[in-house]
């Protein structure tokens, strides 16, 4: 395994970088065991979307959210990034034509990075980054529809997993577990689950 | 069925005749939708093969097919498309309830899964299981033969 | 290649490294279907699922075609959406653990493994006793295999070759009778537990083991000699669904669908869990980065997981199987029946749980299928208070909008296959 302390070393590098061009955006910086992470407002996402880019943060891993509801800021908005430095590792990023590796078994060791955005809690509105990571686009439409934030920006935003046609948005905290209606006539033919309450 | 030793042919009566054609070939539909799906393939591959049962193939076209295997749990936007094709397939024609999920919603009691698949289609056989061994779907085919042999939706003609 | 001016013909290698990003935010700005304005051809919008026989699983893909050329591919998700990340948010930390088997139902004890793990670094427990790892790292390799054979067989059936869907299941069966035999279940076994295993291995399964580690590579060898250098495979797969490393980066793929383009980023070596930085064991690439590449990737790793299963099995220790700390792993029954002390353990495990210390983590492992992580939120309680997923196929499914246009329909079938999606993780 590639230097491991080598790796953490880059990114917290890049930390305080990042506090600076967020400027009043920036909420906190934490080193945790895990990884690094940096809590900010909506408004500084652009910047430090595109401060991580220029450092080789190539891979847009996964953009989830979470309702900290009766917390406040109610919902976080996380993202996770792997720095895949192509032009060190990868010289062109093209392939050639064999399908058998040269060397077998190099492995390779991404840094990782995570971002956590605090959007307001009555109108959760963050920027998209759907134009510079295409793995964003999916990711956001998910996070629309089970938690409600919008993506400023996103060519596409529309439900994904849940039907077109659906109210609410199910993961949040404040969204029954069992739902507002049963869509289909509970129970069946044998009648067993009971009806929904709703509040 | 009666065979007689010294004339070459069978006498019968036409439902039993019908009942015994359409229960020794039942064509399942591929409703694979999530984990029961795998053991349903598995009822294909040789250790347990399903088609000495008559279920030689499974079809992916309704029309088709004689039998829907739901398999998986059904979630709200897949609810109509089940009802469409479970429409689209000729009579007569029957449904299997495989696992828990398909059967009473399973592990899943919540605002995405219906609460059983008999909420939408009628059902004649349900399998428990999460996922039911591919010996439990086998046995349920065996139930499903037991029923067609019992009549009731075996006899085309006698419908008006 | 160009897609809204003229020149639509089949994606190859060469044309596939000079896809630059302004080719790729075609995909990101137009989302929706409707042909280019001013484009002349009598072009089909045809639906394709969600119930077809070789989208593997649940999913529509809408396809815009010019005769049997597609031009736009727009996947649907969202019909088996079970709400798992919810349900977990309702169940107490040791009982989520059957919820989240569900999710990639290929690779059950995998998605265990990812939450458990997760769970464990939130108590912060780092004593798992060496058996216990090693029977994860075996189990894990093991459902590898299982998900690999899937994989095959029903890829394989899709490009024709429908004999291989039974070498592949046959084999798998092998694997679900040691699985039946140590946890009870075929699928969804909910072994793996918070501090380390439901119950010890029993009697025989060594045997069993050998057993298999001695006929597995035989069976593999037969696969690879009729599949590998096959014409019709390698027509079908070659060139077909090329990806370069810079683009497969973009779109978040990993895993195999990754490593089959060059780029050796595999989480076991990356980030090691349960002990894998102790075994032997490669990193499988490609270069080529189209189906054929991660067709090949595939069946290598199957043999690197054989091999790991091996080591797993030259170093199996004695010992417990779970840690001895009793407010997070129940006690034997045998002590309940004299021990007061036990007889309360056990009752306020059953009754609440275990609480877990307020923080949040990423913790990922290597799925068949990619990495598979999970950024599990704890708010101090005895419920996970979020579970988000980071499920793989999710991205690599994604990445079928870039990789369809230009082939033929019956290509965009062998793209699915090669990507490996499993729909309850995709939707969950």
């Amino acid at each position: 395994m590639a230097d491991a302390t080598a790796l953490r070393a880059q990114t917290a590098a890049l930390l305080p970088k990042l506090t600076l061009t967020l400027g009043a955006d920036f909420l906190e910086a934490v080193s945790s065991e895990d990884m690094d992470e940096l809590a900010l407002l909506p408004g500084g996402l652009p910047a430090a979307a595109e401060l991580l880019r220029a450092n080789g943060f190539a891979m847009l891993l996964d953009i989830g959210c979470t309702d900290h509801l009766p917390l406040t800021p109610r919902f976080e908005v996380s993202y996770h990034f792997l720095k895949f430095d192509l032009d060190a590792d990868a010289p062109d990023g093209r392939m050639n034509s064999s399908a058998r590796p040269q060397e077998a078994g190099s492995a390779f060791v991404p840094a990782r990075l995570r971002l956590r955005v605090f959007p307001d809690d009555l109108d959760p509105h963050v920027p998209s980054l759907a134009r510079l990571w295409p793995s964003a686009d999916w990711a956001e439409r998910e996070v629309w529809d089970l938690f409600g934030v919008r993506f400023d920006g996103h060519p596409d935003l529309r439900r994904i997993l849940m039907p077109d046609d659906w109210e609410g948005h199910p993961l949040r905290k404040d969204y029954p577990l069992r739902g507002l209606d049963r869509r289909f006539a509970p129970g069946g033919r044998t009648g067993a689950v009971p009806p929904v309450v709703t509040k | 069925m009666e065979m007689s030793p010294q004339q070459p042919f069978i006498t019968t009566r036409l439902d039993q005749f019908l009942k015994w054609a359409q229960e020794s070939a039942v064509w399942p539909m591929t409703m694979g939708l999530a984990c029961c799906a795998i053991e349903m393939m598995s009822i294909v591959s040789p250790r347990y093969d399903v088609s000495r049962f008559g279920s030689e193939v499974f079809r992916s076209s309704p029309r088709q097919s004689d039998l829907m295997i739901v398999s998986g749990r059904v979630a709200n936007k897949m609810a109509p498309i089940l009802r469409r094709l479970y429409e689209q397939m000729p009579d007569p024609k029957w449904v299997i309830s495989m696992g828990a999920c398909a059967s009473s919603g399973g592990v899943f009691d919540n605002y995405a899964i219906l609460p059983g698949v008999d909420s939408i289609l009628p059902v004649d056989v349900y399998v428990p299981g999460c996922p039911p061994s591919p010996d439990a779907l086998i046995y349920a085919l065996m139930q499903l033969r037991r029923e067609i042999e019992a009549g009731g939706k075996a006899n085309v003609l006698a419908r008006g | 290649m160009t897609i809204d001016g003229t020149e639509i013909g089949r994606i190859d290698s060469t044309a596939a490294q000079h896809m630059t990003r302004d080719d790729l935010s075609v995909f990101i700005e137009t989302p929706d279907l409707t042909a280019a304005p001013g484009d002349e051809r009598d072009t089909l919008v045809l639906s394709m699922g969600p119930q077809h026989p070789s989208t593997h699983g649940v999913l529509r893909v809408m396809l815009r075609l010019d005769g049997e050329t597609v031009l736009r591919a727009e996947p649907e998700i969202g019909f088996l959406h079970t709400g798992i990340e919810k349900q977990c948010e309702n169940l107490f930390w040791q009982q989520a653990i059957t919820v989240v088997e569900r999710a990639d139902y290929l690779a059950p004890l995998l998605n265990g493994l990812c939450y458990v793990l997760a769970a464990e670094r939130l108590l912060g427990i780092k004593d798992i006793p060496p058996r216990a790892q090693v029977l994860r790292v075996m189990f894990a390799e093991l459902t590898r295999i299982a998900s690999h054979l899937v994989w095959l067989g029903t890829h394989a059936m899709d490009l024709g070759a429908q004999s291989i869907f039974m070498y592949a299941f046959e084999m798998r069966e092998r694997i679900l009778d040691i699985m039946e035999f140590v946890t009870g279940a075929r699928m969804h076994q909910s072994w793996f537990r918070v501090g380390g295993l439901a119950i010890d291995v029993p009697k025989g399964f060594l045997a069993k083991m050998d057993d298999f580690i001695d006929r597995f590579p035989v069976r593999l060898t037969d696969i690879r000699r009729i599949l590998e250098k096959n014409v019709i495979i390698m027509d079908r797969l070659v060139g077909v669904g090329a990806i370069n490393a810079r683009d497969a980066i973009a779109w978040g793929l990993t895993g195999p669908n990754l490593r089959a383009s060059g780029i050796g980023y595999d989480v076991r070596k990356a980030y090691p869990y349960s002990g894998y930085e102790q075994y032997d064991f490669e990193v499988c690439t490609a270069s080529a980065g189209d189906c054929y590449a991660r067709f090949v990737v595939r069946l290598d790793e199957m043999h690197q997981a054989w091999r790991l299963i091996k080591q797993a099995r030259e170093r199996f220790p004695d010992g417990p199987v779970a840690i001895a700390d009793r407010k997070i792993i129940p006690p034997p029954k045998t002590e309940i029946q004299h021990s007061m002390e036990a007889l309360i353990h056990h009752f306020k495990l059953v009754s609440s749980g275990f609480n877990v210390p307020e923080g949040h983590l990423y913790q990922a492992v290597e799925s068949p299928r990619g990495e598979l992580g999970m950024y599990v939120t704890s708010a101090g309680g005895n419920k996970p208070w979020r579970v988000r997923w980071r499920p793989p196929s999710f991205y690599s499914l994604q990445a079928l909008k870039a990789l369809a246009p230009g082939n033929l329909v019956a290509d965009v079938v062998a793209i699915i296959g090669s990507l490996d999606p499993v729909f309850g993780e995709v939707d969950r």
